[in-house]
């Protein structure tokens, strides 16, 4: 049933496996079993999905109540091209050590870029002094 | 969360009962209502709604009583409960919940089950009745009959699972429909309330230190219909042999699987539990149990709420002591108690998901087998046999699907709904009203064009409501202390009292001189923008106005049509021709040269070439500043329509601003600047041409045009022409489009020879020559002095 033609309804995608992409970079996969006015969504069978290159890994995380206010973008996830990707799942240990060490190259080459514009008498605010809002 | 569940709302209800008495004071609250939540946010009629809560109410009332010891009482009771019930919720049921297919369900199925238990356990088979009916009917209310719940902490197993597997299924209670608005006083917690099943998982969460996050294992798929299922009595009849190998610890009974199963599924209706209620419940356990070690309870709800206070707290009552009709039923000894409190966290599977999923599917796929095996032992289970595909196949699907229920996801939209209310769509929600006016007019001419099949396009209608304007006066009690809260969604807090103060004109037109001359141009472009969009929401407004408003209407949009002009000429009343400078400033914004071609069409003709005019004095300067935006060419068709409605004379001198020669003067120039810098720009040569063809195409039709004006134009077009071939090709520019008639224009005033005489001369021709090429005979048309100067000066000129 249409709610609200020529509108987009999150009820119509109730029930319905999800990607959430949450604002601090998380990416949830679960299914949507109940939203409200707000955007605040429960997602159920919930994985937390961690990219690293060409490998991913799922984190099982069960029940997860997102607020609204958190939701960078969801989209309904195709159950059919789910499985063709080319994407490697590896384990949880294995997907989060490779986070570690990317998250420890960034770190790195920001640092330098960092440093770098310093000796040119230039400053970059800080990343996370940006998000704050 | 407090507020529901103490009995603290009893006197509540009273007031509210005070309330219904005073009947005038009915409407009083419903605009209260009205003023917190918005107006229709409580939809229907919250007073009748009342009167039918209270009516189930009188039932949990007088069960009450049970605490006070009258057993009898409470025995005619129950027993009233066991008849009266099931039709009274079928009652219920048909009032309120038939559009709930779910509910429909859960009541068909559920009521013609019997139940087990002689006299003796009538009081349990009453509640359980209570409860069974609480499963399914979720959005009614029955509060203190929850409130029995928590004080019967002990009850024959029988009935607990049986309602278990009940409130499994269950959804969690809500508030109590999906009217908008707060929660009825009386709700009872969100979540299911805490029936006997809650008891080992709060004993769980007591026993973990840390918060436990109960987890439904991925892969556990939930065996949908209680009905289909098997009951935990019958589990409990099976043979402990075939528990044998079960994942669980050897002493875990079947139905305390099934309730942990129960609880690791139906996680969400614990999961709503506030620590608060925790904290009560474990009063609720400690104080009939005074014997029980308190350092158990201490060390495993660290910092909740004391125990002894708990469950006072949440009666209001006297420290009950037991209730005797409960001993009666099932002398609950302290110890065991205790002891049920002791072994039940053994009972309970740790928790799962640590595991890796593979290990939990394994886990579940052998709880699978043995509950089919459960089965199988068992024969002729209930309904089970026929069912049996079906529930096989449930299990295949999604068996938390619909969670949401139908009601609720309407009350959703409904919200999102009232949130488009609006008094007015098209200035609340334009871009939506815009859209599918574009959307349709797209669709009708479609239809028009006959191709395809008609698509209906379905619109969102937004409801409209009329505006209310009603004045907001807080609630005042007499003789109360304090004041209730003044703001709400419609009469939010103020966060600033600002005081407009208006500055008189003097002031800012003194402040405007100071000012970069610039900035008040982009003033004036805005405050003329504003105008401009008034003026064209007058049609609009027209057809909506009733007949006798319209000459007002017209006589309003005159006054802003004639003030935008002004705002334009930069008109001050008591100079009488104004200079072209203002005009000029607005013209070197990119904003302003739009809004001139929007505003062309509703200027008067006297107006509109006024504007024109202006243009065409100060194309060259216009010209230089428009290098970056190039968004002169806009104006042309604006222009080409004005042009269109003027008299010969005026494009005339129209042309005469163009080649930018004083009026009347036909003095030759050798190098016109200011002409070639126009015909070196795109929207110069187009203008250029417009008004070319457009006085040709006037002097043709027009015969009785006056001598003196004809030779007039024909010696402008002379020297327009000129200028045109004396710049090379190259510079010239390409026009926008060619007028039809500027062939025979061209044709008229260059001689065949002449161009194929200066032809190598000027490459200038070239942008002539196609156009004259076809042109067999060039013919001086036109007798007299004019034609002739013409020939002889383009002669004498390109000679030179």
């Amino acid at each position: 049933m249409n709610y609200m033609p020529g509108t987009a309804s999150l009820i119509q995608d109730i029930d319905k496996k999800h990607l959430v992409l949450l604002r601090d970079g998380r990416t949830l996969i679960g299914y949507l079993r109940s939203i409200d006015q707000f955007a605040n969504l429960v997602l159920h069978q919930t994985v937390e999905r961690i990219h690293v290159g060409k490998k991913y890994g799922d984190i099982p995380r069960g029940i997860f109540v997102v607020r609204g206010e958190n939701v960078v973008l969801l989209g309904e996830i195709d159950l059919e091209k789910e499985s063709d990707t080319p994407l490697q799942q590896v384990s949880i240990e294995e997907i989060l050590e490779e986070q570690r060490v990317e998250q420890q190259a960034k770190h790195e080459s920001e640092k330098l870029k960092v440093q770098a514009l310093k000796e040119r008498g230039l400053s970059i605010p800080r990343a996370d002094t940006l998000d704050e809002y | 969360m407090f507020r529901y569940q103490s009995l603290e709302d009893c006197p509540l209800d009273e007031d509210e009962d005070a309330f219904h008495a005073l009947g005038e004071e009915d409407e009083d609250i419903d605009q209260f209502n009205d003023d917190t939540f918005g107006a229709g946010a409580v939809d229907d009629d919250w007073q009748e709604a009342h009167e039918r809560l209270a009516e189930l109410e009188d039932k949990p009332a007088t069960t009450g009583e049970q605490e006070d010891g009258t057993v009898t009482d409470e025995m005619d009771l129950l027993g009233d409960h066991e008849e009266n019930l099931a039709e009274r919720l079928t009652k219920m049921v048909i009032d309120n919940e038939l559009e709930d297919p779910a509910i429909m369900q859960a009541v068909q199925t559920r009521l013609p089950v019997q139940h087990p238990g002689g006299l003796n356990s009538s009081i349990w088979d009453g509640s359980a009745v209570l409860r069974r009916i609480r499963g399914p009917l979720l959005t009614q209310e029955m509060p203190s009959v929850s409130v029995l719940d928590y004080a019967l902490p002990q009850r024959p197993p029988q009935a607990r699972d049986e309602e278990r597997d009940l409130s499994e299924r269950a959804l969690p209670r809500r508030s109590s429909s999906p009217v908008i608005g707060s929660p009825p006083v009386r709700a009872v917690p969100i979540g299911t309330p805490p029936k006997q099943a809650a008891m080992p998982n709060f004993n769980q969460q007591i026993l973990c230190p840390k918060p436990v996050h109960i987890r439904a294992p991925i892969q556990q798929r939930y065996p949908a219909p209680y009905s289909e299922r098997m009951s935990p009595n019958q589990l409990c009849s099976v043979p402990n042999s075939s528990l044998l190998g079960h994942p669980f610890p050897p002493n875990v009974t079947p139905v305390l699987t099934h309730l942990q199963r129960a609880q690791l599924l139906g996680g969400a209706q614990h999961g709503r539990m506030s620590p608060s209620q925790f904290a009560r419940i474990s009063g609720l356990v400690s104080s009939p149990l005074p014997s029980m070690n308190p350092k158990l309870l201490q060390g495993r709800v660290g910092q909740m709420v004391s125990p002894a206070s708990g469950f006072r707290a949440f009666f209001g009552a006297p420290p009950p002591p037991a209730p005797p009709s409960a001993q009666q039923q099932h002398p609950p000894c302290p110890g065991s108690h205790l002891q049920n409190l002791r072994s039940q966290p053994q009972m309970f599977r740790p928790d799962t998901t640590h595991l890796h999923p593979q290990h939990r599917r394994l886990l579940h796929q052998r709880q699978q087998q043995n509950r089919n095996q459960h089965r199988n032992l068992n024969g002729s289970a209930g309904d089970r046999g026929g069912h049996r595909n079906s529930h096989q196949e449930q299990m295949q699907k999604d068996s938390y699907a619909n969670l949401m229920l139908q009601r609720e996801k309407d009350w959703v939209s409904k919200i999102q709904m009232m949130q488009l209310q609006s008094t007015d769509p098209y200035l609340d929600d334009y871009y939506y009203q815009n859209y599918f006016q574009k959307l349709e007019k797209i669709s009708a001419t479609e239809e028009m064009h006959g191709d395809g099949p008609k698509k209906e396009r379905t619109k969102l209608i937004t409801p409209q409501v009329a505006k209310l304007e009603h004045a907001y006066k807080p609630v005042q009690f007499e003789g109360s202390l304090g004041k209730l809260t003044v703001s709400s969604v419609n009469n939010p807090r103020k966060m600033i009292d600002a005081v407009v103060t208006s500055r008189s004109e003097d002031d800012e037109t003194k402040e405007k001189q100071v000012r970069d001359k610039r900035r008040q141009t982009l003033v004036t472009i805005e405050k003329t923008y504003s105008l401009l969009l008034d003026v064209e929401d007058y049609e609009r407004r027209y057809l909506l106005s009733l007949e006798g408003e319209r000459p007002a209407l017209m006589e309003e949009r005159k006054q802003k049509i004639c003030d935008m002009y002004d705002n334009l000429r930069g008109k001050m009343p008591s100079q009488d021709r104004p200079s072209d400078d203002h005009f000029v400033q607005i013209m070197c914004i990119r904003k302003g040269k739009r809004l001139v071609a929007r505003i062309l069409p509703f200027l008067s003709t006297e107006q509109a070439a006024d504007i024109l005019m202006a243009t065409a004095r100060n194309l060259p300067f216009l010209i230089k500043k428009d290098a970056q935006d190039e968004v002169l060419p806009c104006l042309l068709r604006p222009f080409s329509h004005v042009l269109y409605h003027l008299p010969l004379g005026t494009v005339t001198s129209l042309l005469q601003q163009l080649a930018n020669l004083p009026h009347n003067a036909t003095a030759l120039a050798p190098a016109n600047l200011h002409l070639s810098a126009v015909l070196q720009n795109k929207f110069g040569l187009s203008l250029l041409y417009l008004v070319l063809s457009r006085g040709e195409e006037l002097q043709s039709s027009d015969a009785a045009t006056e001598l003196m004006q004809d030779n007039q134009w024909t010696e402008l077009m002379l020297m327009a022409t000129r200028e045109l071939l004396r710049i090379p090709q190259a510079a010239l520019a390409k026009p926008v489009s060619t007028p039809y008639n500027l062939l025979t224009l061209f044709s008229r005033y260059v001689d065949q020879q002449k161009l194929n005489f200066i032809g190598p001369l000027s490459s200038g021709l070239g942008v002539l020559l196609p156009l004259v090429a076809p042109c067999n005979s060039l013919l001086y048309q036109r007798e007299g002095k004019g034609g002739c100067t013409v020939t002889v000066r383009i002669t004498v000129h390109l000679c030179k």
